[in-house]
C-alpha cells in the first residue's frame, strides 16, 4: 500500500518554490486532463497519473479535487455528517488520528497512523449516537470479530479490536482504491469479468467461513490500481453459525436496497449465500451496463421491482457485452434462489469458463420467460391462422414444434449438449468407452479375474457414475450431468447382468438351449440366459422411470421406451422366438403385432395424460414394429399366402398382392390416426402415408414384370396377354394418380415415387407393347406439351370448362 | 462511438424512450449546471430563488425538448443546457418583481402530490436530494471564497466544460497561462478542504 496521499498543502508550496518547470508540467497535464473531460471522454484519474509518473504525486490529489467538484453526492454521507460535530479522538488503540476518510452506515472511518510500525491504517468507529444502542454495538463488534477470523488477499484485513475503555472501534488495513464501478469503467469486458471473478471468489471465501456479507455493493468493494479488489464494510455481515442472535430489529431492513436480493426485501426471510450471489449479479450488471438493473423512486417500489420485474437485458443496453457474460449476470439475478448459482464459487467458475473461451453453464430462465410472453401471443395467432387456412396443418405443426422447443425450460442446455465441441465429444466418448468396458466384462469370460472383483468393479463404476451424475445435475450442470446419467442408465443393466452371471443367478437355461440368444450368436460369449437378460432389463426399468421423474429430461423417456421394447423382444426370446425364426418366421412376425399394438395403446394413453414428451418416443417404436410385423408377415407367413391363393385364385398367391394389402392397411391406419388428430398422431399418420406409394407401385411393377414374363413364355394364352396388358397400363395410371395425390397432404414422396414409377412404366410400355413404334414417344411429346400449356393457362381453361358444364344464364 | 453512458449515448437512449437515461444525464450534469446557474444569477436573485428551482425547470424543459437537441460536439449538450438555463433565469428574473409563482403553477417532477409528473432521478429519495443540496452549498461556499480569476477559470474549464483553448480565447490569455492559472486555482481550492484525503471512503 503506497501512501501517496499528501497530508496537507505545505508540500505543495515547497514544490512551487522548487521550480516552475515542474509546475508547468503539472499545469499542462491538468489542462490536458480537463480537455479530455471536455471532449466527453471518460478518463481514469489513476491511469492518467500513471502516464505521468514523474508528477503523479502532485497530480493525483489535484485530479481528485477536480473530480469531486461535480460528483453527485452519495446518500450514505448523511449520517457521517451528523457526526461531524463530534471532535475526533486524539488516539485510538494507540494510533494517532489524522482525519476522516469517510462515513459508513454506522459511523465514521478515520485515518490513523501507527507510529510504531510507521504505517497508516483505517479505523472504523461507531457513531456517537449509536454507542448507547446495545444491539448496534453488538453488531458492530460482531462485524469486527467475523472479519478478524479470516485472511484473504481480496478481503480487507483487520488488525485489532478496540478496548472497552475507548469508543467502540476496530483497526483495519487502509485500502487505497476506487469503487468497483468507477474502477471498471475504462476496462474491457474481459477485464471486468476477471475483476468480478476475483470478487466472487472472495465472497465465496466469506461464505466458506460462514459469513454472509449482506451488503455487497460497488462502494464496498475498492479496486486498487493493480486491479486487485478488496471487499470491505461488513456492516451487515453476520456469522451464519450465529443465527439465533438477532442484530436487526424485527421488520427492520439494513443496507443499500439497490443491491438487495428479492428475499432480502422481505423482512424475516432467512438469507443464505445465494442472497449475496444476487447482489453479485446486481454489481456485475452495473459493471457491464453502467446502470443498475432495478430503478425506483421509493423503497417499496424498488422492493417490488427487485421481486418481480425482469431487468432489461444487458445486451439491449450495449450490444458489445458478450452474450456469455449476460448469461452469467442474469443467472445470478434469478428471482428464485434455487435458480441462481448455488454459490459464489459456481459463479466464479462460470466466469472462468468465459475467460477460457469455453461455453458457460449459465442458462438463465429470464430468456424463456421473456420468450414465453411473446410466443404465447404468437401461438394464439397461429391458431387463428390455421383456422383461416393461411397456413397448412404441416406448417402449423412445424411452427408449434419449434416454439415448443423454445418454451421448454431445459432446452437451452439440450441444444448445448447437441453442439459438438471438444469437451462435449470427449465426454460422450468417455461415457461410451466406459460402457463398452463394462459390457466386455459381462460378455466375455475372464478366468484370471476373481468374480468378486469383476462384480465389484462394474458395480463401483456404475455407482460412482450415478452419484457424480446426480451431484452434477443438482449443482445445475445439466449438460455434463446428463452424460453421466445416460452412461449409468446403460451401466445399470450391465451391472445386474454381471452380478447374475458371476453368481449363477437365474442361470437355468431355457427348455430348448437353441433359444438362448447370446450363446447362439457366438461361442466366445459367456453363457448369459434370456432369463438373466429379462430380469436385468426389468429391474432397470424402475431406475429409468425414476431418472425420468428426477431429471424431467425426455432423454430418459427415450431410454425407457427403447428398453421396454427390448424387454418385449427378450420376452419373445424366452417364448422361443429364435425357433420360430428358423422354422416359421411368419409366426415370429405375427407375434410382433401385439407388441406394436401395445406400444400404440401406451403412446395414446401417455399422450392423453398430457405426457407428450414421453409419448413422443413410444410412437416411433409402435410404427417401427407395425412396419416390421406387417412386412414380415407378407413376405414370409405361409398360412397367409395359402389363404390368399385359396380365396383369390387369380392372385396365384403372389406376395405383391399381400404388400398391396399392407399398403391398404397403412392407408386405413393413417386415416384413423388423422381422425385422432393430435400433433404427434399427425406425425404417425404421415409415417404410414409415406409407405403407401412405394408399397403399391413397387408391387404393381413387380406383378407387371412377372405377368409379362409369363405371357412371353406362353404367347398363345390370351388371358395371360390381357393380364400383362392390364398391368402395363395400370402402372403408369397409378403413378400419375400418386403424382396428383401428392397435392393432398403435401406428400412430396408421392410425387417423387410417382414420377419415378411413371418413367419405369413408360419404359416397360415402350419395350413391350410399343416395341419398335414411335407412336408412344410422339404421344408423350404432345401430352407433355399439352399438360404444360394447360398448367400455364390453368385459370382460363378452368373457367371455360365451368362454362361448358354449367352455361351462364 | 457511443458508449451508452457517454452524454451522446444517454441522449440517444432518452430519445428512444429510456427514461432512466435522463436520470443519469441529470446526475451527470446536476452539479456542473448548478454551479454554472448559481454564478449566472444576480445576488438579489440568489436571495429569492433557490438554485434547485431553476435547475428543476431547466431539466424539465430539457426533457421536454430533447428531440430538438442534436449532438454536434462533446460540449454541445452542456452548452444547450446553459442556453436553456439562461432563458429560465431571465424568465424568473422577470417574475421576481411580481409575486413569486405559486407552487402548483410550476410543473414539478413526480411526487406523491403530483403522481403524473416526470421522474426526477431514479432511486433518489428526498433525503438523498437533501444531501445533494448540502454538498452543493458546501461547494459554492468554497468557490465563493476563491479569488475571482481562479473561480472563473474553474467555472469555465470544469463546470461549463469548455476546452482550455476556448477558455484561453474567452479570457484573452494563452493556453499555457490558463493551464498555470488552473493549476493554482485547483491547488487553492484544495487547500480549503479541511485537511483530509476526502475521497477515500472506507
Amino acid at each position: 500500500m503506497s501512501a501517496n496521499e499528501p497530508g496537507d498543502s505545505s508540500e505543495f508550496s515547497a514544490n512551487e518554490e522548487n521550480g516552475s518547470e515542474r509546475d508547468r508540467l503539472i499545469s499542462q497535464a491538468l489542462a490536458d486532463y480537463l480537455d479530455r473531460l471536455s471532449a466527453d471522454e471518460f478518463v481514469d484519474a489513476d491511469a492518467f497519473c500513471r502516464q505521468h509518473p514523474e508528477i503523479a504525486m502532485e497530480l493525483r490529489p489535484l485530479l481528485r479535487s477536480l473530480n469531486k467538484m461535480d460528483e453527485f453526492a452519495e446518500t450514505s454521507t448523511g449520517i457521517g455528517r451528523l457526526d461531524e460535530d463530534e471532535p475526533l479522538p486524539e488516539k485510538l488503540s494507540g494510533h494517532k488520528i489524522l482525519g476522516v476518510i469517510g462515513a459508513g452506515g454506522m459511523g465514521r472511518v478515520l485515518l490513523g497512523y501507527d507510529e510504531g510500525l510507521g504505517r497508516r491504517v483505517a479505523i472504523k468507529m461507531l457513531g456517537a449516537r449509536y454507542r448507547n444502542n446495545e444491539s448496534l454495538r453488538t453488531r458492530f463488534m460482531q462485524e469486527a470479530r467475523a472479519l478478524a477470523k479470516i485472511s484473504h488477499p481480496n478481503i480487507v484485513q483487520i488488525f485489532s479490536l478496540g478496548q472497552a475503555s475507548e469508543p467502540p472501534h476496530f483497526v483495519m488495513e487502509l485500502v487505497e482504491g476506487t469503487s468497483l464501478v468507477e474502477a471498471a469503467r475504462p476496462l474491457t469486458y474481459r477485464q471486468k469479468a476477471e475483476l468480478m471473478r476475483k470478487v466472487a471468489l472472495a465472497v465465496d471465501f466469506l461464505h466458506e467461513h460462514h459469513i454472509l456479507h449482506r451488503d455487497l455493493k460497488p462502494t464496498n468493494i475498492l479496486v486498487r490500481p493493480d486491479l486487485q479488489p478488496r471487499i470491505l464494510d461488513f456492516g451487515l455481515a453476520r456469522e451464519l453459525d450465529n443465527l439465533s442472535t438477532r442484530v436487526t430489529q424485527p421488520g427492520e431492513i439494513m443496507g443499500t436496497p439497490d443491491y438487495f436480493s428479492p428475499e432480502h426485501t422481505a423482512p424475516g426471510v432467512h438469507l443464505d449465500p445465494r442472497s449475496d450471489v444476487f447482489s453479485l449479479g446486481t454489481i456485475f450488471y452495473e459493471l457491464l451496463t453502467g446502470s443498475l438493473p432495478f430503478h425506483a423512486e421509493t423503497f417499496a417500489e424498488l422492493a417490488r421491482c427487485i421481486r418481480q420485474e425482469a431487468p432489461l437485458l444487458p445486451r439491449r443496453i450495449n450490444r458489445q457485452i458478450p452474450g456469455e457474460l449476460q448469461d452469467i449476470c442474469l443467472k445470478a439475478l434469478e428471482k428464485k434462489p434455487e435458480d441462481r448459482y448455488p454459490s459464489a464459487k459456481a459463479m466464479a467458475e462460470d466466469i472462468d469458463r468465459f475467460l477460457a473461451g469455453e461455453k458457460v453453464h449459465a442458462s438463465p430462465t429470464a430468456y424463456s420467460s421473456l420468450m414465453l410472453g411473446k410466443i404465447e401471443k404468437h401461438l394464439a395467432e397461429l391458431n387463428g391462422w390455421l383456422e383461416d387456412r393461411i397456413i397448412s396443418d404441416q406448417e402449423y405443426d412445424a411452427l408449434r414444434k419449434n416454439y415448443g422447443r423454445l418454451i421448454e425450460r431445459d432446452d437451452s442446455w439440450i441444444l448445448n449438449a447437441r453442439r459438438l465441441s471438444l469437451p462435449q465429444v470427449s465426454l460422450y466418448l468417455g461415457a461410451w468407452i466406459l460402457v463398452i468396458g463394462a459390457a466386455f466384462l459381462f460378455l466375455f469370460e475372464f478366468s484370471a479375474l476373481p468374480r468378486v472383483s469383476i462384480v465389484a468393479s462394474v458395480g463401483i463404476v456404475s455407482a460412482l457414475t450415478a452419484r457424480r451424475g446426480l451431484r452434477l445435475w443438482k449443482a445445475g450442470q445439466l449438460r455434463i450431468g446428463i452424460a453421466y446419467l445416460l452412461a449409468f442408465s446403460l451401466l445399470l443393466p450391465i451391472a445386474l447382468l454381471v452380478l447374475f452371471d458371476e453368481y449363477h443367478l437365474l442361470a437355468k437355461v431355457a427348455a430348448n438351449p437353441d433359444w438362448e440368444l447370446l450363446g447362439k450368436l457366438s461361442d466366445k460369449f459367456k453363457q448369459t440366459t434370456n432369463a438373466q437378460m429379462w430380469w436385468a432389463v426389468f429391474l432397470s426399468l424402475p431406475g429409468y422411470f425414476w431418472l425420468r421423474r428426477f431429471t424431467r429430461s425426455s432423454v430418459f423417456a427415450l431410454v425407457l421406451s427403447v428398453m421396454t421394447a427390448w424387454l418385449y423382444i427378450v420376452t419373445l426370446l424366452r417364448m422361443g422366438l429364435l425357433e420360430w425364426f428358423d422354422s416359421d418366421p411368419g409366426w415370429f412376425y405375427y407375434r410382433l403385432i401385439p407388441i406394436a399394438l401395445l406400444f400404440f395403446v401406451t403412446a395414446v394413453a401417455l399422450e392423453r395424460l398430457q405426457l407428450t414428451n414421453d409419448s413422443r418416443y413410444v410412437y416411433p417404436l409402435a410404427v417401427f414394429f407395425a412396419f416390421v410385423a406387417l412386412s414380415g408377415l407378407a413376405a414370409s407367413h405361409k398360412p397367409y399366402q395359402e389363404w390368399l391363393e385359396r380365396t383369390f385364385p387369380w392372385t396365384r398367391g403372389q406376395l405383391e398382392y399381400l404388400f398391396i394389402g399392407n399398403a391398404a392397411v397403412y392407408f386405413v391406419l393413417q386415416w384413423i390416426c388423422e381422425r385422432l388428430s393430435s400433433p404427434q398422431m399427425r406425425v404417425v399418420a404421415k409415417a404410414f402415408r409415406f409407405a403407401v406409394p412405394g408399397h403399391v407401385l413397387t408391387s404393381v411393377a413387380l406383378l407387371e414384370l412377372a405377368a409379362i414374363d409369363r405371357w412371353h413364355h406362353k404367347t398363345g394364352d390370351l388371358a395371360l396377354k390381357h393380364e400383362a396388358r392390364l398391368f402395363e397400363y395400370l402402372l403408369p395410371l397409378l403413378a400419375i394418380v400418386f403424382v396428383y395425390a401428392s397435392i393432398w397432404k403435401q406428400m412430396k414422396n408421392y410425387f417423387v415415387v410417382g414420377i419415378l414409377y411413371l418413367a419405369v412404366a413408360l419404359i416397360l410400355l415402350q419395350t413391350d407393347r410399343f416395341e419398335g413404334l414411335a407412336r408412344l414417344s410422339i404421344f408423350l411429346l404432345l401430352l407433355g406439351t399439352a399438360a404444360m400449356y394447360g398448367a400455364t393457362r390453368y385459370s382460363p381453361i378452368k373457367m371455360a370448362l365451368a362454362r361448358l358444364i354449367r352455361p351462364p344464364l | 462511438m457511443a458508449s451508452p453512458t457517454s452524454t451522446f449515448g444517454l441522449v440517444e437512449r432518452f430519445k428512444n424512450g429510456d427514461t432512466g437515461a435522463f436520470s443519469q444525464l441529470f446526475q451527470l450534469y446536476y452539479r456542473r449546471l448548478a454551479v454554472s446557474v448559481y454564478y449566472r444569477m444576480s445576488t438579489e436573485m440568489r436571495a429569492v430563488n433557490e438554485v434547485d428551482d431553476i435547475l428543476q425547470e431547466v431539466f424539465l424543459s430539457a426533457s421536454r425538448s430533447m428531440d430538438q437537441f442534436t449532438y454536434r460536439s462533446p460540449g454541445s449538450f452542456m452548452a444547450w443546457l446553459l442556453h436553456i438555463a439562461e432563458h429560465v433565469i431571465i424568465d424568473s428574473a422577470r417574475h421576481q418583481n411580481r409575486e413569486k409563482r405559486r407552487a402548483q403553477e410550476i410543473v414539478r417532477f413526480r411526487s406523491e402530490s403530483n403522481p403524473t409528473g416526470p421522474d426526477p432521478v431514479d432511486s433518489n429519495t428526498p433525503s438523498r436530494l437533501f444531501a445533494q443540496q448540502e454538498a452543493l452549498q458546501l461547494l459554492l461556499k468554497k468557490l465563493d471564497a476563491l479569488p475571482p480569476d481562479y473561480r472563473q477559470v474553474i467555472l469555465l474549464a470544469k463546470f461549463e466544460g469548455l476546452t482550455t483553448q476556448e477558455v484561453a480565447a474567452q479570457m484573452g490569455k494563452s493556453r499555457e497561462t490558463v493551464a498555470l492559472l488552473l493549476h493554482r486555482a485547483v491547488k487553492r481550492f484544495r487547500e480549503m478542504e479541511p485537511g483530509r484525503p476526502a475521497d477515500e471512503r472506507q
